[in-house]
């Protein structure tokens, strides 16, 4: 199949899975991505995944929406999102598409968002 | 018959013609030149008389159009400065500092229009990206009014911020804006308000110190002053 060509790596660490989307997204490999992550959060028993997407200059609603509905799911896998490194003008775009993602965790940077999740599962033990 | 009356009728009218195709073209010098004196001689008269005239009009027109370009120039100089200042007083008006580690202060002063809560959502972005601050305080005490438009892109900034995974403060919102917010029937409950700055300020400091684990915070404070 063509859309194996390129698949986004997903890498696991400890408890997380670590996505880093360094293409430019397009509807149908944003929809491979997120069966890919469901996957692998059920296969690894991941109980978070960071995406860094701060190399993505541009979002739009269709992303956007898969994004958000990707971390719907992963909650109730039971696994928590959190996105990392929006740019300004995403985040921008985003609001004025009203595409405001309640639910959806985000963080500055990889760093944090590792510490966020890294809190939360202390929390929870 | 005409043809006894007038000499070289053909030379001259093709003569009339080079001058008028002449004076078409722009050269305003030339007049018909003849020396004789019959029928057409009025007509080459006449002609003479409104190439003279013409030459006169154009000259009025041409020194009019350079007077109005100069005043263009000078009007347009003049806009490109108001720009310019406007330019200048929207980037004066949003400074966005850090005021402590992972806090940044945003204070407004003065009457938001649309066009300036843009610049400043811009701006605070911006900001957050490049230093890498994780909560954002955006003081309104020295705002008057707000309207619909203005709320809408508080929220809007606000939201933003948490996208990037920054928490942004509203602080000081005074009487007349809250009662404002209210009777348009825009919903801030999902942003997080302070009373003042100070109390804002509290909320991050603590907040970040529970952040950073074990690091406290007021210590960079502490080893930059005497005791």
């Amino acid at each position: 199949m063509i859309t194996n060509e390129r698949r986004i790596p997903i890498i696991k660490i400890r408890d997380f899975l670590i996505v880093s989307i360094q293409v430019d997204m397009h509807d149908r490999l944003a929809l491979q991505l997120q069966t890919q992550i469901l996957e692998e959060i059920a296969r690894t028993h991941a109980r978070g995944v960071l995406i860094d997407i701060s190399t993505l200059e541009m979002v739009d609603s269709f992303i956007g929406r898969v994004l958000s509905g990707m971390a719907s799911m992963a909650a109730i896998m039971d696994a928590a999102v959190v996105i990392v490194g929006m740019q300004p003008a995403v985040a921008i775009t985003l609001v004025e598409l009203g595409l405001e993602m309640p639910g959806v965790e985000t963080a500055l940077n990889m760093e944090l968002g590792m510490e966020m999740l890294e809190k939360r599962l202390e929390s929870e033990r | 018959m005409n043809s006894t009356t007038i000499t070289n009728a053909k030379e001259r009218i093709e003569h009339i013609e080079d001058i008028l195709s002449s004076v078409a073209a722009g050269d305003l010098d030339l007049r018909i030149e003849s020396e004789f004196e019959d029928d057409l001689t009025g007509v080459e008269q006449a002609i003479n008389l409104l190439i003279d005239d013409l030459t006169h009009e154009l000259k009025k027109s041409l020194k009019l159009k350079q007077e109005m370009e100069e005043k263009l120039m000078k009007i347009q100089e003049q806009q490109k400065t108001i720009l310019q200042q406007q330019e200048d007083l929207m980037e004066l008006s949003s400074p966005v500092s850090k005021v402590w580690e992972n806090i940044l202060i945003l204070p407004v002063i003065g009457t938001l229009d649309s066009q300036r809560t843009q610049i400043m959502m811009e701006n605070l972005l911006q900001k957050i990206v490049t230093t890498g601050c994780t909560t954002a305080i955006l003081d309104i005490t020295g705002v008057p009014t707000v309207d619909t438009q203005v709320a809408n892109h508080l929220l809007k900034t606000v939201t933003a911020a948490r996208l990037l995974g920054a928490e942004c403060i509203v602080s000081g919102i005074s009487p007349a804006i809250a009662q404002t917010i209210v009777h348009l029937g825009i919903n801030l409950s999902n942003i997080l308000t302070k009373a003042t700055l100070q109390d804002a300020m509290i909320y991050a400091l603590r907040k970040n110190e529970q952040l950073i684990n074990g690091k406290v915070v007021l210590n960079q404070i502490d080893t930059d002053e005497p005791k």
